[in-house]
């Protein structure tokens, strides 16, 4: 099968998720991907979210984190403190189409990493560089994770319930927005260097991103001088528009009904036809104005319906409604897995973790249609291939790195870190519940 | 590099993906913004829309000076930049056979209708790749071309909810949220502009067109973190979180005039040099020293987080903690701040774009900076129809008196 990026190669510096899930999105339809990383300072995302919950033996690769962003690329571990490292990195990314790094800008000055260094290896090098705020500027020296760029970007202020304060979702979600924009720029980048023969520096902001996607706020500001408030799940001109409860633990269903006719329909699917003749739902108008009583009147008929069953009664109906997916039923819901969403990926034996289920790609290519080949690497797994076979190093060469432990397949100093049982993580309120047949189920569901 | 950064932003020369013809047929949010990026990184966009109405976007708010006029919602107008802008009806021969001749000339079409749209209008793309079998073609949807869901309603709150994202976004004894506005069609729009860029690549490469199938639920469900794998990994279920941990919340808290998120990064927080930093002694009290002592006493370590928070000023705070290793706090910006933010103003992040009908604006800008190819920002949405002479004529060939008719049967 063809792939659509056979041929690309991607250097790439990254930690988390910013970079790391962007060069993932290439590798899927085919770029070869060399993950740089440091047995003195790992990603952090090697280093939680573990396999069977334990940190036995090489826990930093059995890290759920760094499985989801990484798969099918190469891991090379240096440690560019040292010369020879750097001159390794250097060499390499000199082979290359791609550098992409997601550090502050002070790590890339101090180790002569910046586009004008690199340019003069490879004059039609492609550099991305990922930041928390910007490459350049009064906060470019600022780290950030997704929680703070999300924060900072306005989507925030205007996310939570009305009477509560600014939330945020339980994953760094901006990394995700920013990271998609760089796989975008990334290829834009890539056509224009097949055109021209150019190469060029792209500095992503994480921050300015997700700006980007929130316009609605930003000039309702800056035309109409409006400052956007918190308003749940409430929209402007359609109601009945939320989330209501359903039967079951933690178990609920959205529903947005926008039109007269979808309305009526609602209404008798929720076996509530009173409801059509009611003056105070009569038009869209008078649906918004009592939204609050609808909402508690919802909230009255939904809660002894199935959310999966009630969604495709609505849908049958016409009427747009979603039970809310948990990460487990995502896992087991019919309409991904007839599109084959999750992907099952063989893991390296040295991980001691079975083949397991991940989220694929957004898209379908008929043509080229990508793929995931192969788990995350173990750390360090292709040194020995890409010193070797691609730089021509001797195995002389080789040993001596991993006797002076510049190159290696594990942390220099292993710390393992506290695991929070799962009966705590309950007390903590992380997680709803555990179950201890899940191998089976998944087994079940995969093969 | 980059003293030239900020300069590189919009200055209006050649764009990455100069040359590249899209013809654009959709409408509402998620295509839209897809073929906006790429418009602003240089490709020309043609936005086809139905004579009369055009684009539903149109009908968003909210408006210019809350006028609710279809040439005055911000939406439209933020996410049509940079594209020409044509009215034609795909339900008559006509309009399709016009159709046929723009497919004829582009690389890439995008279309975000109901999966049922464009085959019934004879625009499938089996019929499409035979006038131009080099074509990409890209389908925009709910929840992809295929599966049991391809034909179910959804907005923004549907696709939070069967994406997975809504229940994690909330309290844990609340119901779940959304994030406000659309995220999820911007994020469908960004995964469908690479993906589109993937397939043309390709096609540089080796001639061949293809059909590209993106799906808004499978955008939001793409990325989830280890949501769904702490399932796979250890049979658990995540949850929204609860108000009072025990740890240090990476949650928004309050400061005496906001919000700022205390993110302690890179392993264990050491709370004797938080309660320093802070100036709050009690953090260093020894009911907080051990995990289980802070969970034993975890609300009245959150009320006592709130009280050395409260004290500061969110800015000075933010910046105060992000000059110590390790301590990244975030800072909740509201729109105004945004856009009087030093930060985005020494990156020349908004632009001034000047509408016929809004009149000078402040849009949000380049969501990210390509120096060798900046991108371009300055050309405003365009009104209904205001590219017909061009294309139809000019481009096409025909002459003043068809152009005549075509608009006297409502065709254009």
């Amino acid at each position: 099968m063809s792939l659509a990026l056979d041929g690309i190669r991607i250097v790439e510096m990254g930690q988390l998720i910013a970079v790391p899930h962007a060069t993932k999105l290439l590798s899927d339809m085919g770029a070869e991907v060399i993950h740089i990383e440091s047995c003195v300072r790992p990603d952090n995302y090697r280093l939680q979210s573990f396999y069977g919950n334990t940190v036995e033996g090489n826990f930093w690769d059995r890290a759920a984190n760094y499985y989801e962003q990484n798969r099918n690329k190469l891991s090379l571990t240096l440690d560019l403190t040292d010369e020879a490292c750097l001159n390794v990195l250097k060499e390499l990314i000199s082979t290359s189409d791609v550098f992409a790094e997601n550090y502050t800008p002070r790590v890339m000055r101090n180790f002569g990493l910046e586009y004008d260094d690199l340019r003069k290896i490879r004059p039609d090098i492609i550099m991305v560089s990922s930041t928390g705020y910007g490459y350049v500027g009064p906060w470019s020296t600022y780290g950030a994770i997704g929680y703070s760029t999300e924060s900072a970007s306005g989507l925030a202020s205007i996310t939570g319930y009305s009477d509560g304060p600014p939330r945020l979702p339980e994953i760094p979600y901006a990394d995700y927005a920013a990271a998609e924009h760089t796989a975008f720029a990334v290829m834009a980048a890539l056509i224009h260097r097949a055109n021209t023969g150019d190469g060029q520096f792209i500095d992503v902001s994480q921050s300015e991103t997700l700006t980007s996607t929130i316009p609605e706020a930003i000039m309702d500001f800056t035309v109409n001088g409006r400052t956007q408030e918190r308003v749940g799940n409430v929209h402007p001109s359609i109601s009945p528009h939320g989330c209501y409860p359903c039967a079951g633990d933690d178990a609920w269903i959205a529903i947005a009904a926008e039109t007269d006719a979808q309305w009526q329909s609602f209404c008798r699917v929720m076996l509530r036809d009173s409801w059509i003749d009611d003056p105070r739902f009569k038009d869209s108008v008078a649906r918004v104005e009592n939204r609050a009583y609808l909402d508690t009147s919802i909230s009255e008929a939904t809660a002894s319906r199935s959310a999966g069953e009630l969604m495709t009664s609505l849908q049958r109906a016409g009427v747009a409604a979603g039970a809310v997916l948990n990460g487990k039923q995502m896992l087991f819901d019919s309409h991904l897995k007839s599109r084959g969403f999750y992907e099952v990926v063989e893991h390296d034996e040295i991980s001691g973790m079975p083949s397991l289920p991940y989220s694929s790609r957004p898209w379908k290519l008929s043509l080229t249609p990508g793929s995931s080949r192969t788990a995350g690497p173990t750390m360090g797994k292709h040194n020995n291939l890409v010193l070797g076979q691609y730089l021509g190093l001797s195995e002389t060469a080789i040993a001596e790195m991993k006797g002076t432990g510049v190159i290696g397949t594990g942390p220099t100093t292993p710390r393992p870190p506290r695991v929070v049982p799962l009966e705590e993580q309950l007390s903590r309120g992380l997680i709803i519940s555990y179950e201890d047949d899940f191998k089976d189920k998944l087994r079940d569901r995969f093969d | 590099m980059t003293a030239d950064s900020t300069n590189n932003r919009d200055n209006n020369t050649g764009g990455a993906l100069a040359g590249v013809k899209v013809l654009d047929l959709t409408h509402h949010v998620a295509g839209p913004y897809c073929t906006k990026l790429m418009a602003a990184f240089g490709a020309e966009v043609l936005k086809v829309e139905c004579p009369g109405v055009g684009d539903p976007a149109r009908g968003l708010g909210p408006f210019a000076h809350d006028d609710a006029h279809p040439e005055k919602s911000l939406l439209f107008a933020y996410l049509n930049t940079s594209k020409r802008g044509i009215t034609l009806d795909l339900k008559s021969s006509t309009g399709r056979s016009l159709l046929e001749r723009l497919v004829a000339e582009s690389a890439i079409l995008v279309e975000n209708f109901s999966p049922r749209v464009m085959p019934a209008l004879g625009l499938d793309y089996d019929s499409l790749q035979k006038i131009n079998p080099a074509l990409v073609y890209v389908s925009i949807s709910n929840f992809g071309q295929t599966g049991p869901y391809r034909n179910y309603k959804a907005t923004d709150i549907v696709e939070y909810a069967l994406g997975g994202l809504m229940y994690i976004l909330g309290s844990h004894d609340r119901e779940p949220l959304k994030h406000a506005l659309r995220q999820s069609q911007f994020k469908a729009g960004t995964n469908a502009a690479t993906a589109a860029l993937m397939a043309y690549f390709y096609k540089l490469k080796t001639g061949q067109g293809q059909r590209v199938d993106v799906s808004v639920q499978e955008a939001v469900a793409s990325a989830l973190r280890d949501t769904v794998s702490l399932y796979s990994y250890n049979g658990a279920i995540r949850q929204r979180q609860n108000s009072y941990t025990g740890d240090m919340p990476r949650s928004p808290m309050p400061t005496s005039d906001g919000y700022i998120v205390p993110i302690h990064f890179g392993g264990a927080v050491d709370w004797d040099a938080t309660g320093d930093f802070l100036g709050e002694p009690d953090l260093k009290s020894e009911k907080f020293s051990t995990p289980m002592s802070r969970l034993e006493h975890a609300k009245e370590l959150h009320e006592t987080l709130e009280k050395a928070f409260g004290r500061w000023e969110k800015y000075e705070l933010f910046e105060q903690a992000n000059k110590r290793r390790g301590s990244i706090y975030g800072i909740v910006q509201s729109p105004a701040e945004v856009v009087a933010s030093g930060q985005n103003g020494h990156r020349n992040y908004f632009a001034e774009i000047d509408h016929p009908v809004i009149g000078a604006a402040t849009y949000p800008g380049a969501p990210l900076i390509m120096n060798g190819t900046p991108w371009k920002a300055s050309l405003p949405a365009p009104l209904l129809g205001q590219d017909n002479q061009r294309v139809y004529c000019q481009q096409l060939g025909l002459s003043s008196a068809e152009l005549t008719i075509l608009r006297a049967s409502e065709v254009v």
